[in-house]
């Protein structure tokens, strides 16, 4: 069993929190500066006309020689760039000034025209004119010729690129300090995370008496892990209750169970051999057997659960094991009528654990095999070298184990419903999954090329954290 | 007479010990508590005891471990509440000679004492050659003969028949021969045993012959003179 792992399709909530706030706020000082532009350049603009309005009430009093005098007075002052005029006659043609003829698409009414391009009029190749949009009007003077003036509206070219820089560097110290931060503050949750998860994963791997690490910063988390403590606290003493419980039945009935069976004994040893008394004695005495081997099985399950220690393992040849599990259930299915095989390489990988609790696991994997195969049926026992490592495979021609039922075979006296004819105590499997959770191996069930179930051992120690 | 000591605290137990033993002809004494079985066992001289091991006042395996470093060599034959693997070892690392768990039946009791007992007696006989009527076992040679017929066994028959022949009269149970010839101490379901029984009786009982094997209902096997 394992937890989920963090690090994949997480997302830390202070980095998002931090995301959220960096877009939050560049999305606000983008409205500001927005705001801000279209305020300045109106405003520039207002000003333009104004100042347009202004030269052009001034201007309409002059005329003649007074008025070319006039505007060549006023055009030393002009800012270059910025404010410009042509001067034309009455058919149009250029007397004096910047423009040299009359832009395109400007009405000779007096008023005044935002011009989308001024440039076109300009033929100096030096920069007099405003380069971009500009307002402009055409007035007829006094003495019949045609005044153009021109005023770049506002600068809009350089307040644009005002707002961008500043909305450039407002963005840039937004969003790097934000990336800055977001890595910083999502390291240490995730290794706080990770401590979690490790002593999760020694909970769930059975060490009850675990408990989520605190840190003395009194944050969520720790709120959190104080949380799941308390509960873990309760459970762990749950179940020390229910093994109290467990315990004590299970030590109660050894004695009366001994007793039992001793005085059935002493009775059928008494009654006379033959006797009808006798007969039935005997078949009392073979249910109090039962009972007594399926406590037995029991007591070995729980005792197989409580062994944490790992000491007595040792470093061992799976081939003769095997051969011996081989000899062992031999003459067991050739009297059921099957074909029992060990299919082996020359040499396995040598595996860490208990000879005795391993050749158990196996022999109750084969005992089940043989017991579910029809006669005429196969069983082979496979020792199969998987890149290193060994793994032990029982495969029949039984009736096999549905997929729904793969999970539940392993619990307590469960057996399949195609089986249920079958005398079997339904332990078997239990004992064997505690076997191999106790060296950490893996147990699969799945269907076998034969047409039955297929059982793998899985010899490969699994990661579970130690304590 | 052969002197037996039970130290048990259960009194139905006990009593139920006392009398399988008995009527095995064995002349039993039953103590309740630690110290005294302790006191007896040192004092007493008994050919073999019974320990439970968990007693009042003193723990069995104490006793048992005392009683080896006084240099006591009786067999003791240790019965237990705790079946865990590590406490049978434990138990016979201490010096108990066997080691039987609760709940257990009194006549696998009777058997595993008897087994104590011969092994006992059995010590200085270093026989080279087994004999039950006319089967015979060479231990040098590993050869088995019926009637002067070389019969040709399997390493593991072989074994299984050396236990029987080494306990000649003497009822095995399933688990000790399973725990004598495997070597090891789960319930591999009763009918294995009997499978490999069956296998040896053909080869040592074939049709015409007197069978040696006999098969005792509810307790196991033995291999015996014919009657």
């Amino acid at each position: 069993m394992s937890l989920p792992n963090p690090s994949k399709g997480w997302r830390s909530s202070s980095s998002r929190l931090l995301a959220l706030y960096s877009s939050l706020f560049v999305i606000w000082s983008g409205i500001l500066m927005g705001v801000m532009y279209y305020e300045v350049s109106a405003y520039l603009d207002n000003l333009a006309k104004h100042s347009l309005m202004q030269r052009q009430h001034l201007f309409s009093r002059f005329s003649g020689e007074q008025l070319v005098d006039a505007l060549a007075v006023s055009m030393t002052f002009d800012i270059r760039g910025i404010d410009a005029y042509g001067l034309f006659d009455a058919r149009q043609r250029y007397l004096s000034g910047a423009l040299r003829y009359i832009p395109d698409g400007l009405p000779l009414d007096g008023r005044i025209h935002t011009l989308r391009d001024c440039d076109a009029s300009d033929d100096s190749g030096e920069q007099t004119l405003p380069a971009d949009s500009c307002d402009a009007v055409a007035t007829p003077t006094l003495d019949g010729r045609w005044l153009v003036l021109v005023r770049d509206n506002g600068s809009l070219f350089a307040v644009t690129r005002i707002i961008l820089h500043a909305l450039f560097w407002g963005v840039t110290l937004t969003i790097v300090p934000g990336i800055v931060g977001w890595y910083l503050l999502r390291r240490r949750p995730l290794r706080r995370i990770r401590a979690i998860q490790a002593s999760a994963e020694a909970i769930v791997a059975g060490d009850l008496s675990r408990r989520l690490p605190l840190s003395n910063r009194r944050d969520e988390l720790d709120m959190l892990a104080a949380i799941v403590n308390a509960m873990l606290e309760r459970i762990e003493r749950l179940m020390n209750e229910v093994k109290g419980v467990c315990d004590n039945i299970a030590h109660d009935l050894r004695t009366p169970l001994t007793r039992l069976r001793a005085q059935l004994y002493r009775m059928q040893q008494q009654a006379g051999e033959g006797s009808p008394q006798a007969m039935q004695l005997d078949l009392v005495l073979a249910e109090a057997d039962t009972l007594m081997a399926r406590f037995r099985g029991l007591l070995r399950i729980s005792e197989l659960e409580d062994r944490q220690r790992r000491s007595g393992f040792v470093q061992l040849d799976p081939v003769p094991l095997l051969q011996e599990l081989h000899e062992f259930y031999l003459p067991l299915a050739e009297d059921d009528g099957l074909v029992f095989q060990l299919h082996l390489p020359t040499s396995l990988p040598p595996l860490n654990g208990d000879r005795a609790l391993l050749f158990e696991a196996v022999a109750n994997l084969l005992s089940n095999s043989i017991k579910f195969t029809p006669p005429g049926g196969a069983v082979i026992l496979r020792g199969v070298n998987d890149g290193g490592h060994t793994r032990i495979e029982v495969l029949d021609s039984g009736p096999g184990i549905p997929e729904a039922e793969r999970e539940a075979v392993f619990q307590r006296f469960y057996r399949a419903e195609a089986g249920n004819q079958k005398s079997g105590f339904g332990l078997g499997l239990s004992i064997v999954a505690a076997i191999v959770s106790l060296h950490g191996f893996t147990l699969e069930v799945g269907s076998s090329e034969l047409g039955g179930a297929r059982l793998v051992l899985d010899c490969r120690e699994s990661l579970i954290p130690q304590a | 007479m052969t002197r037996i000591l039970t130290i048990e605290d259960d009194a139905v137990t006990a009593r139920e010990i006392v009398a399988e033993l008995s009527s095995h002809g064995l002349d039993v004494d039953w103590v309740d508590n630690g110290r005294e079985g302790l006191e007896r066992a040192v004092s007493g001289n008994y050919d073999l005891i019974t320990l439970d091991r968990m007693l009042p006042e003193l723990d069995g395996l104490a006793i048992v471990t005392t009683l080896r470093t006084m240099g006591v060599a009786t067999p003791i034959l240790m019965i237990s509440a705790l079946s865990d693997v590590d406490e049978r070892v434990r138990g016979l690392r201490a010096g108990g000679d066997d080691y039987l768990t609760k709940p257990f039946a009194t006549d696998e009791m009777a058997a595993r004492v008897e087994v104590l007992l011969r092994r006992q007696n059995n010590v200085t006989a270093q026989a080279t050659t087994l004999r039950v009527a006319d089967l015979e076992l060479n231990l040098i040679s590993h050869e088995a003969s019926r009637d002067g017929q070389l019969l040709t066994l399997l390493p593991t028959e072989y074994k299984l028949l050396e236990f029987l022949m080494r306990n000649t009269g003497q009822i095995l149970s399933r688990m000790m021969i399973f725990e004598e010839v495997w070597g090891y101490h789960f319930d591999p379901g009763t009918n294995l045993i009997d499978v490999h029984i069956g296998r040896l009786r053909k080869k040592i009982d074939p049709p015409g012959n007197v069978p040696l094997i006999r098969t005792v209902r509810g307790s196991g096997y033995v291999i015996a003179e014919p009657v």
